[in-house]
C-alpha cells in the first residue's frame, strides 16, 4: 500500500508557523530577561532584536501575527520597565537611541526605537515633541502593509498616554501640544490607511475575497487611531471641527477604497461622542455623499442618525441649563437636507435603500421632536417626490422598497396610536398611492386594527371623509383589481373589520353625529353589493341610536331631526333592497319600526307602517325559499306584536295580513305553524283602539288555531301531523291558561285523544321520541295544575 | 525569583458595552469621569504602579470593547492575564445576565492552567444611578456560585468603590502570578542550541 504523506491543513498549518513563532519568542525572551536581571543591556538588546525578528514573518494571517505580536510585545514590556527605572538614575537614553538603530533588521530596529523612544519620553518630556515626530517619520521605512500596520499600531500603543495634551500656546514648547498629538495621529492614521488600502491591490485577483477579509479584521488597528484621538482631553469642540474630524474626512474621502471609508466613517461615529457630531453634521453628511459607489451609505447615515435619537433621550443630552443640546442644532433640518441629497446624488443607490434613510429620519423626527408631526409630514412629502424624479408607481406588493415604504407609514401609527394624527398628515395618502392595490389594502387593514385596539373615535365629518377615503381599498369597488380574483372569505374578514370601526365613527354633538352618518353613507355607499351589506347596516344601526339621543336630548326640534334620521335609515336601506338583498334589509325595516314606535316623534304612525310595509313587500317580493319565509313571518309578527302605535285603521290589515301570508305559506306545516304564531297578533298585540293594552280577542286567537287544526289534519306525514298536534296543544294550553275563554276543554280533549290514537302508530325514531316527549311533558304541566290548584278550574273535565 | 524583579500584572476588564469599562479604568488610572459616550473599538491598556505589601507593581489593565463586531482580530490579549474584572450595570439587568457567556469566553480562550482557580473580580458599576435591577445579594449569590468571587459596587462617576475594587484586583492577581511562578518555572519548553529548522521564506526578501 502506497503510503500518501499526510496533508495539513492550512489551519493546521497556521497552528504550526505560530507556535515554532512563539516558541522562539519564548526562548529569546528568557535569555532577554536573564541579560537584564545580570543588568547586561548589550545582550538583553540583543536577545530583544532576536525576538523581535520573528514579527519578519510572511506565513501569518492577520490574526496569528496577532497573537503573536502580542507575545512579543508583553515580553517587551519587560525591557521597557527595565529601561525606565535604569535611566531613572543615569539618564544615557541618547546615546541608546542612536544605539538601537544599529540594529540589522528594519522591523526589530523600529520596535527597540519606539520602546527606547518611549522611556526617553517618560524620563525627559523635553524632547517629547522631536521625538514623536521622528518615531512617526521613521515608521514609514516598513512599507509590508501586515508588519507596517502592527508596527505603527505599536507606536500608538506606546503612546498612549504619554501624548501631549495640553491647548495651544503662543510660547513655543518642545513638550509638544494638543496640536501635535493631533498631527501624530493624523500622520500615523494616514500611513495606516494607505497601508491597509494597499492590501487590496497586493496579489491575485482570485484571492480578492481572502484578501478582503483579511482586511475586515485589520480594520480595528487603522480604527484606534481614531480613537487616540478622541482620548485627547484637549480636543475641544472647536478643535475637532478645525482640524481633527476634516484631517480624517479628508483621509477617507481621497482614499477612495469602499471598505476603509464605509468602516472609517462608523468608526467616526463610535468613538467620537454624540456633542460633537451634533456640532458637525454637515460636514460628516457632506463627505458621505462624496464616498465610492460599494460603500452602504445608508448604514452609515442610518447610524448616526439612531445615535443621535438615543442621545436624545438620556438625560445627559440636557446642558447644565437644562436646555437640550439639540434645541440649538437644527437636527432634523440638516439630516433631511443632507439625505435628500445623498439621495438625488447618488444615483445608484437602490430605492429600497432611499427608502430607509426617510425610514431612520422619522424615527428621528420622532424621538427628538414628537410633537412636531409637520417633520414626518416633511419626510413623507419628499419621499414621495423622490417617487415621481424616479418614475416609481404602484410599487409591487412584496418588492423591497414596497416593503420598506410600508415601513415607513406604519411607523407614526405605531408612535402615536391614533389615525387622526395620520389624517393630518397631508402627504401621507398621496405617500400610499405609491403601493399597489395589494399593499395599499394590506396598510388599510393595519390602520384599521390601529383604530380599533385604541379605540379611536373619528369626531367629525371632514376626518370621516378623509379615513374612508385613506381607506379606500376596502372601501370600494376598485377596478384595478380583477372581480374574478376576489376572495369571499378574505372579503368577509375585512369589511367585518371596517364594520367595526364604522362605529367608532361618531360625535358627541349630535347634529355633527348625523353629518357623518350622511358622509359616511355616501362613500360606503360606493362599495358594490359585496360590501355593503357589511357597511351599511351599522349606519343604520347608529342612526336609530341617535333618534334616541333625540329624544332623550333637550332639542326644540328633536322630531323633525328624527322624521330626517328614519328617512335616511329608510333610504339606506333601500340601497341593500337594490342590491338584491331581502332577508337583511327586511330585519332592518322591523328593528326601525320598533325604533320608530318607541321613540314615537310627530307622525311616527304612518313611518312605522311605512317601515312595516316594507317589509312586507320584501316578504312578497324577494323572499321565495319557504323556510326563509316562515322565519320572515314569524320575525314580523312577533315585530308587529310588540308595536302599539298603530290605529284600528292601520293595525287591523297589518294583523289580516300577517294571517293571510301564513295561511298562504307554500308547504302545510309550514301554514300551521304561521297562522298558529299569528294568533298571539290577536291576544297580546296592543293597538290604539285597545289603548295601547293588550287585544284579548279571543274568538280570532280560536278561529286561528281552529285553522292550524285544519291545516295539520291535511298532512299526509302522520308524524308531522302528530307534532303538529302536540305544537298546537301547547297554543291552547298556553291561551286557556292566559284566560281566552273562547277555548272549550271539548277541544283540547279532542286534540290530546287524536294524538294519543296516533302515537303508538308511529315507526320508532328520534323525532318520535322527541313528539312522545313533549307531549308526555304537556301532559305533566296540565297534571301538575290539576293537582295543585284546587279552585283553578280551567282544567276541569279534562281527559288525560 | 528575584524579589528586586519588577512585578509586571495583566488585567482584563470584560462586560457588555455601555456597562463602564472604560470610565472605570479612566476612574482609577487617571482620576477623571466624563459622561459622553465614546464607544471603545479593540483592545487598548493603561499602566498604574501600585504598592502592595511593600512591593511595587505595575498594573496592565486591558479595557475592550463590548460589542463583538470591535474585535475583528479576536482576543490574543487574553492570554497571560492574571486577573479578569467582570463588570456590569446594576440598572440594566441584561449586562447582568451576560456575565456567564463573558466569564465562559474568557476561560476558552485565554485558557489559564487552573480555570476554576483563575481569579475573577466582579464589579456592579453605575450604584448612583436609578432604579436598580440588580440587587447586591443577587450579585453575590452569583459570585458564590462561581467559587466565590469578589464583588464591589462601584461607581465611575462618583469614584465610589474603584480604588478599593482595583486594590482587590491587584493583589488577587498577585496571588495568581505568586502561585503559577511557584509552581511552573519559567524554562521554555526547550532551548535549541541549533538554528531553528524552520522554511527559509520566512521572511520574504524584503529587507524588514
Amino acid at each position: 500500500m502506497p503510503t500518501v504523506p499526510q496533508q495539513i491543513s492550512p489551519v493546521e498549518e497556521q497552528e504550526k508557523y505560530l507556535h515554532d513563532a512563539l516558541g522562539v519568542v519564548k526562548s529569546q525572551a528568557f535569555h532577554m530577561n536573564r541579560a537584564l536581571d545580570k543588568n547586561k543591556l548589550m545582550d538583553a538588546l540583543k536577545y530583544a532584536s532576536a525576538m523581535l525578528a520573528e514579527l519578519r514573518t510572511s506565513l501569518l494571517s492577520p490574526k496569528s501575527y496577532y497573537e503573536l505580536y502580542m507575545a512579543v510585545t508583553d515580553e517587551l514590556r519587560h525591557l521597557e520597565i527595565y529601561l525606565l527605572d535604569d535611566f531613572k538614575k543615569d539618564s544615557k537614553v541618547p546615546d541608546l537611541y542612536e544605539l538601537v538603530q544599529y540594529a540589522g533588521n528594519i522591523v526589530p530596529r523600529l520596535y527597540l526605537l519606539i520602546t527606547v523612544g518611549l522611556v526617553h519620553i517618560k524620563t525627559n518630556s523635553s524632547s517629547r515633541r522631536d521625538i514623536l515626530k521622528d518615531l512617526v517619520e521613521m515608521c514609514r521605512g516598513v512599507q509590508h502593509p501586515l508588519r507596517g500596520l502592527f508596527l505603527r499600531n505599536y507606536l500608538l500603543q506606546c503612546t498612549r498616554n504619554i501624548l501631549p495634551d495640553t491647548p495651544e500656546s503662543d510660547v513655543d514648547s518642545p513638550e509638544g501640544t494638543v496640536k501635535d498629538s493631533i498631527d501624530f495621529v493624523l500622520m500615523n492614521f494616514a500611513e495606516m490607511n494607505k497601508l491597509w488600502v494597499r492590501m487590496q491591490h497586493q496579489g491575485h485577483s482570485r484571492e480578492r475575497q481572502h484578501r478582503e477579509r483579511e482586511r475586515e479584521e485589520l480594520k480595528i488597528l487603522v480604527g484606534t487611531n481614531l480613537v487616540r484621538l478622541s482620548q485627547l482631553e484637549s480636543v475641544t469642540l472647536e478643535k475637532y471641527q478645525k482640524m481633527v474630524l476634516p484631517g480624517i474626512l479628508e483621509q477617507v474621502v481621497s482614499c477612495r477604497d469602499a471598505i476603509a471609508q464605509e468602516y472609517l466613517m462608523e468608526c467616526i461615529i463610535q468613538v467620537f461622542p454624540d456633542e460633537f457630531h451634533i456640532q458637525t453634521l454637515t460636514p460628516f453628511l457632506k463627505s458621505c455623499a462624496e464616498l465610492e459607489q460599494g460603500v452602504d451609505v445608508k448604514k452609515i447615515v442610518i447610524c448616526l442618525m439612531e445615535r443621535l435619537a438615543a442621545f436624545s433621550q438620556r438625560s445627559d443630552s440636557l446642558d447644565s441649563d437644562g436646555t437640550t443640546a439639540l434645541q440649538d442644532v437644527q437636527l432634523f433640518e440638516v439630516f433631511s437636507d443632507q439625505v435628500s441629497s445623498i439621495i438625488s446624488n447618488r444615483q445608484y443607490l437602490p430605492p429600497e435603500d432611499m427608502v430607509s434613510l426617510q425610514v431612520a429620519l422619522i424615527n428621528l423626527a420622532l424621538k427628538c421632536y414628537p410633537k412636531r408631526i409637520d417633520y414626518i409630514d416633511k419626510v413623507m412629502l419628499s419621499s414621495v417626490e423622490m417617487f415621481h424624479r424616479l418614475g416609481l408607481d404602484r410599487l409591487e406588493y412584496h418588492s423591497s422598497v414596497a416593503k420598506e415604504l410600508q415601513k415607513l407609514l406604519k411607523i407614526p401609527l405605531d408612535a402615536y396610536n391614533d389615525i387622526l394624527v395620520i389624517l393630518k398628515l397631508k402627504h401621507y395618502s398621496g405617500l400610499m398611492q405609491h403601493l399597489d392595490y395589494n399593499g395599499r389594502k394590506a396598510l388599510s387593514i393595519y390602520i384599521l386594527n390601529n383604530a380599533l385596539e385604541n379605540d379611536t373615535i373619528v369626531p367629525t365629518p371632514k376626518e370621516v371623509e378623509q379615513a374612508l377615503s385613506l381607506l379606500n381599498t376596502l372601501v370600494c369597488e376598485e377596478n384595478e383589481n380583477p372581480i374574478g380574483d376576489i376572495d369571499l372569505e378574505e372579503l368577509t374578514e375585512e369589511q367585518c373589520l371596517l364594520a367595526r370601526f364604522i362605529h367608532q365613527l361618531k360625535s358627541q354633538v349630535l347634529d355633527e353625529h348625523y353629518l357623518i352618518l350622511t358622509v359616511a353613507r355616501k362613500i360606503l355607499g360606493t362599495g358594490g353589493p359585496l360590501r355593503i351589506k357589511y357597511t351599511l347596516p351599522p349606519l343604520v344601526f347608529q342612526a336609530y341610536q341617535l333618534a334616541y339621543k333625540y329624544k332623550n336630548s333637550n332639542e326644540e326640534k328633536w322630531e323633525k331631526k328624527c322624521t330626517k334620521i328614519f328617512e335616511f335609515s329608510h333610504q339606506t336601506i333601500t340601497a341593500l333592497v337594490k342590491a338584491e338583498l331581502a332577508e337583511l334589509p327586511l330585519r332592518l325595516f322591523l328593528q326601525g319600526a320598533l325604533a320608530i314606535d318607541q321613540i314615537s316623534f310627530d307622525n311616527h304612525e304612518t313611518v312605522a307602517y311605512e317601515f312595516m310595509s316594507q317589509a312586507f313587500s320584501l316578504y312578497e317580493d324577494e323572499i321565495s325559499d319557504s323556510k326563509a319565509q316562515l322565519a320572515a313571518i314569524t320575525l314580523i309578527v312577533g315585530t308587529l306584536e310588540q308595536i302599539s302605535c298603530f290605529s284600528e285603521e292601520n293595525s287591523d290589515p297589518l294583523r289580516t295580513q300577517c294571517a293571510l301570508a301564513a295561511s298562504k305559506l307554500l308547504k302545510k306545516p309550514d301554514q300551521c305553524r304561521g297562522v298558529a304564531t299569528c294568533s298571539h297578533l290577536f291576544w297580546s298585540g296592543k293597538s290604539l283602539a285597545s289603548h295601547k293594552e293588550e287585544a284579548h280577542d279571543g274568538k280570532r286567537v280560536v278561529e286561528c288555531l281552529k285553522k292550524g287544526l285544519r291545516i295539520a289534519k291535511q298532512c299526509m306525514d302522520v308524524s308531522v301531523q302528530v307534532q303538529l298536534f302536540v305544537e298546537l296543544l301547547n297554543h291552547y294550553v298556553y291561551f286557556l291558561e292566559k284566560g281566552n275563554d273562547q277555548i272549550s276543554i271539548d277541544i283540547l280533549n279532542q286534540v290530546i285523544k287524536k294524538i294519543k290514537d296516533e302515537l303508538p302508530n308511529l315507526e320508532s325514531s328520534d323525532e318520535t321520541e322527541q313528539i312522545t316527549k313533549h307531549f308526555n311533558n304537556t301532559l305533566e304541566h296540565i297534571r301538575i295544575r290539576l293537582e295543585s290548584s284546587e279552585d283553578d278550574l280551567i282544567y276541569k273535565g279534562i281527559e288525560i | 525569583m528575584a524579589s528586586n524583579k519588577k512585578v509586571l500584572l495583566k488585567v482584563i476588564i470584560l462586560g457588555d458595552s455601555s456597562v463602564g469599562k472604560t470610565s472605570l479604568m479612566n476612574q482609577y488610572v487617571n482620576r477623571k469621569f466624563s459622561n459622553q459616550y465614546k464607544a471603545t473599538i479593540g483592545a487598548d491598556f493603561l499602566t498604574k504602579e501600585v504598592t502592595i505589601d511593600d512591593r511595587t507593581v505595575t498594573m496592565q489593565i486591558w479595557d475592550t470593547a463590548g460589542q463583538e463586531r470591535f474585535q475583528s482580530l479576536g482576543v490574543a490579549f487574553y492570554r497571560g492575564a492574571d486577573c479578569c474584572v467582570l463588570v456590569f450595570d446594576v440598572t440594566a439587568p441584561n449586562t447582568f445576565k451576560s456575565l456567564d457567556s463573558w466569564r465562559d469566553e474568557f476561560l476558552i480562550q485565554a485558557a489559564p492552567r487552573e480555570p476554576d482557580n483563575f481569579p475573577f473580580v466582579l464589579l456592579g458599576n453605575k450604584v448612583d444611578l436609578e432604579p436598580r435591577a440588580i440587587s447586591a445579594k443577587r450579585a453575590q449569590q452569583w459570585c458564590q456560585s462561581k467559587n466565590d468571587i469578589p464583588y464591589f459596587e462601584t461607581s465611575a462617576k462618583e469614584g465610589l468603590n474603584v480604588e478599593q475594587a482595583f486594590l482587590a484586583i491587584a493583589k488577587n492577581a498577585l496571588a495568581q502570578q505568586n502561585q503559577t511562578v511557584d509552581l511552573y518555572n519559567e524554562f521554555p519548553d526547550q532551548i535549541k542550541l541549533t538554528n531553528t529548522q524552520r522554511p527559509s521564506n520566512g521572511s520574504d526578501s524584503c529587507a524588514c
